[in-house]
């Protein structure tokens, strides 16, 4: 989950949110030269009382400021599609979970084996127990076993909404009438948030998303439970 | 006159900037693979259908694409599970997937 007065992605809990983290940091490294470069000269330019006023021809320095910028675009071209197409592979998921977005929660469906049904509404500020997250907690959360390849489905049963949870590199849009998937991996357990991340009208900020990350007899525990 | 053809012109260009030689080349080179990608969609994409009169003689093998709906209908039908759908495959190994649905 974020934390106050963060400044970079949340820390990585599946294999494709590790590769987003490593490309975000190659890519804002050259950001931040190239910026840094530039800052420094024209802070150069402004600084300086030399100046020359007729036409000038700088081929050397046009063929340099061609060719470098093009083999930097390139490197950070090549990486970001291989995550790209890293992100589609076929993968085998053991489990599908379908979720429907609804003004103003979420609903899970989990029918591989029984038909499990539950709705996930937000808890409301003044009902948080103490060391719960503002906007952030359900009632019901979204359990799935850890380290398994999950199949996720999304849809929408009224407008437009997007199923998001940034730790896992996870957020695809729930559009009524079509149904996304997406694949779910964790690599530990424990309880990932997410919020919805399309507007869908007045309680759109609170509508979030808590995935609960347990060992596979935890998970077949649970859904005995709930059915 | 001698030189004042558009090939004469622009080889003098390019003598007196020679600095645009690597931006005609990444230029190139972007709109190559643009223009590469968009026929191996066309050609080679087993989800779409574009045109739907042509003739075919059948001797001909059927491609992934249909350009034809009558004799190549549903291309995506063909496809067998080592066929490799995407441009880039990082680590599937298409050779060793198994095709675990029941036939038509």
């Amino acid at each position: 989950m974020a934390y106050p007065f963060q400044l970079g992605l949340q820390d990585a809990t599946s294999p494709i949110m590790e590769e987003l983290l490593h490309f975000h940091d190659h890519t804002l490294m050259i950001v931040f030269l190239i910026s840094s470069l530039v800052l420094y000269i024209i802070s150069l330019m402004l600084t300086t009382k030399l100046t020359h006023t007729s036409t000038m021809d700088a081929q050397e320095v046009e063929t340099v400021w061609t060719i470098l910028p093009a083999i930097i675009l390139i490197l950070i071209a090549l990486p970001s599609l291989r995550i790209l197409y890293m992100m589609d592979e076929i993968n085998n998921p053991s489990l599908t979970v379908k979720t429907m977005g609804h003004q103003w929660y979420w609903s899970y469906e989990y029918t591989d084996y029984e038909d499990l049904n539950f709705d996930s509404y937000m808890i409301p500020t003044q009902e948080l127990k103490p060391g719960e997250l503002r906007l952030l907690e359900v009632d019901n959360r979204v359990v799935l076993p850890m380290e398994m390849t999950i199949r996720m489905l999304i849809s929408s049963e009224d407008v437009l909404h997007s199923w998001a949870v940034p730790s896992l590199g996870l957020k695809t849009d729930a559009i009524p009438g079509r149904l996304n998937q997406t694949t779910l991996m964790a690599t530990r357990p424990g309880l990932y948030y997410g919020q919805c991340s399309e507007i869908c009208g007045s309680n759109h900020s609170f509508m979030p998303i808590v995935l609960e990350m347990v060992p596979l007899s935890y998970f077949e525990t649970w859904s005995a439970l709930m059915v | 006159m001698a030189g004042t053809g558009p090939g004469a012109r622009f080889y003098r260009q390019i003598k007196r900037h020679p600095a645009l030689i690597p931006m005609i080349g990444f230029i190139g080179l972007g709109m190559g693979s643009a223009a590469l990608y968009l026929l191996r969609l066309a050609l080679l994409s087993p989800d779409v259908w574009v045109l739907a009169s042509r003739e075919q003689p059948l001797t001909v093998p059927l491609p992934l694409c249909s350009w034809d709906r009558k004799n190549n209908p549903e291309p995506w039908n063909r496809l067998s599970p080592n066929d490799q759908y995407k441009f880039l495959a990082v680590s599937t190994d298409y050779k060793k997937l198994k095709k675990d649905r029941p036939d038509f």
